[in-house]
């Protein structure tokens, strides 16, 4: 019996560790499919965000057409605020300060979603687990839970639509477990056809100040900037110089990443009248940390917790 | 629409309003369809954060419509423990009542979570170690961090001017990954950004033992 015992263990070691890791591959199939679902469906819902005790209501619209996004987020309390993005443009209407601003990220956000993120390289990085099923918004959702495995970074909980794998709710969650915030659909509306006049800004911007990048600045090419030490997995994405809508000259622009969190570093150029402040600073659950290196002010931005933009910042030095 | 409005009608889901105040308010949706919606709305969300929505439900908001027009008293429930504080309760309106209520909902939203999560298998996020890693990161063990992570709990949060940091949050939602650009355009679009920080809290006068 006891020599039965004893062989039996390696078996069930290496079932455990196989189950394990076929879970963790599960669950990153749940993710890369959510990677998808966001951006190349067609859908419209209203949700609820919720960040240190404030709920705003939000509505979402997005719309896919011939591998093209476009997409509109409105808040539907408080200033009105909208996002317009079609493919690389996009339009911040600012009611409130009577601001529009325009970017024209190069390299942006369709292409970096479209290629797959969600390897297992994350996973040094984070545990990824499969749960129970839930419903949400009168669907039903598989909860996956992303726990980090140091305080750099923060944790979710999703519950992805079985159907489709879009997120209908998920938590942000730092190193003591409390949620930082939260994003949950009351209603949505998928695969319903999205007209593109559904994509249009609602707001009147007649009289508003409207802040665009400069079109003629050459661009320089490298960037001799980097972060010399860094949290553990977050590596250089990105590294290219960018205008900025509002600046007369163009930003130097570092995105450090981990696979799921994103950092991003403006250098700012020498000659630019500085108006952000040193320390810290936040917009909702995204974090900043400014600093001057080199009498350049460097600003770290990221939806991570605050020692990590910090660090981050803190550690960049000139080639 | 006015912050005054807006809180009248939380309170009126609530069930916290005068009768006086209470028929001010039926007039008021009578007439203003964005007062009718915004009380539609914040009955759905109360509900959805609750976790009770599966589908449309503003049985609350009839009853209290009821309730109202004619003058029935409530059915005997239990009164929520707080109201979530909306966007529009800047701090400067009513600075203490409205850190008691973001401090009320905020421990709500835990403890639900805690028992939601709790219900699944304790899915709950332990607090992660505050110390340097080291090793492969392999076979389960930790990851290998350069630095060692500082608590900076301490360090004050300044305000930037809102449109410069508006600006860059705004650029790199473009690079956020998928999980993350969702809130962060929220963040953007919520206009929640630069709120000085708070006041410290006062210290409380405990009562000395004897």
């Amino acid at each position: 019996m006891l020599r039965r015992s004893l062989l039996g263990q390696p078996v069930l070691l290496v079932t455990l560790a196989f189950a394990a890791s076929a879970s963790g591959q599960e669950a990153r199939t749940w993710l890369d499919k959510m990677n998808r679902a966001v951006e190349e469906l067609n859908y419209q819902g209203t949700f609820v965000h919720v960040l240190e005790g404030n709920a705003e209501t939000l509505r979402i619209i997005h719309r896919r057409d011939g591998g093209a996004s476009s997409e509109r987020i409105e808040s539907l309390d408080g200033a009105g605020r909208e996002i317009i993005r079609h493919g690389n443009q996009v339009q911040c209407i600012l009611p409130d300060r009577r601001v529009v601003l325009l970017e024209n990220p190069k390299d942006v956000s369709p292409l970096v979603s479209a290629l797959p993120s969600y390897s297992d390289e994350i996973e040094p990085h984070y545990a990824l687990n499969l749960h129970a099923t839930a419903r949400v918004a009168n669907r039903a959702a598989q909860i996956l839970e992303i726990k980090p495995r140091d305080a750099f970074r923060y944790g979710y909980m999703l519950w992805l639509d079985q159907e489709t794998a879009m997120p209908l709710k998920s938590q942000l969650i730092d190193d003591q477990g409390a949620i930082v915030e939260q994003i949950l659909f009351t209603s949505i509306d998928l695969h319903t056809p999205i007209p593109p006049q559904s994509i249009e800004p609602t707001i009147d911007t007649a009289g508003f100040t409207t802040l665009r990048p400069p079109e003629s600045s050459q661009l320089a090419a490298e960037i001799p900037w980097h972060a010399a030490k860094g949290p553990g997995g977050f590596k250089l994405s990105v590294a290219q110089q960018s205008q900025i809508a509002g600046s007369e000259y163009p930003v130097e622009h570092l995105v450090y990443s981990d696979g799921l969190a994103t950092v991003s570093v403006f250098i700012e150029d020498p000659h630019t009248k500085s108006e952000v402040s040193e320390g810290f600073s936040k917009m909702g659950s995204t974090n900043a940390f400014s600093l001057t290196l080199r009498g350049r002010k460097v600003t770290a931005v990221g939806e991570v917790p605050r020692q990590t933009v910090r660090t981050i910042a803190s550690s960049l030095v000139a080639e | 629409m006015t912050e005054q409005i807006s809180d009248q009608i939380s309170a009126f889901i609530d069930d916290e309003l005068s009768d006086e105040e209470r028929g001010f308010l039926l007039r008021r949706f009578e007439r203003d369809a964005d007062a009718r919606n915004r009380a539609a709305r914040y009955t759905m969300i109360g509900a959805a954060l609750r976790d009770e929505l599966v589908g449309p439900d503003h049985s609350i908001l009839r009853r209290r419509i009821a309730v109202a027009l004619t003058g029935t008293a409530p059915p005997a429930q239990q009164r929520p423990a707080a109201r979530l504080q909306w966007r529009y309760w800047r701090p400067a309106v009513g600075v203490g009542i409205a850190a008691t209520v973001a401090v009320a909902a905020v421990l709500g939203l835990r403890a639900v979570n805690v028992a939601h999560v709790g219900a699944q298998g304790g899915a709950a996020t332990q607090s992660a170690p505050l110390q340097a890693r080291t090793g492969n990161g392999g076979g389960g063990e930790p990851p290998p961090s350069y630095v060692v992570p500082r608590e900076v709990s301490d360090a004050p949060i300044v305000a930037a001017p809102a449109v410069r940091l508006t600006n860059y949050v705004m650029h790199h939602s473009e690079y956020a990954s998928s999980l993350g650009r969702l809130p962060v355009r929220s963040n953007v679009v919520g206009a929640a950004e630069l709120l000085p920080p708070p006041d410290p809290a006062p210290a409380k006068h405990e009562p000395k033992g004897e």
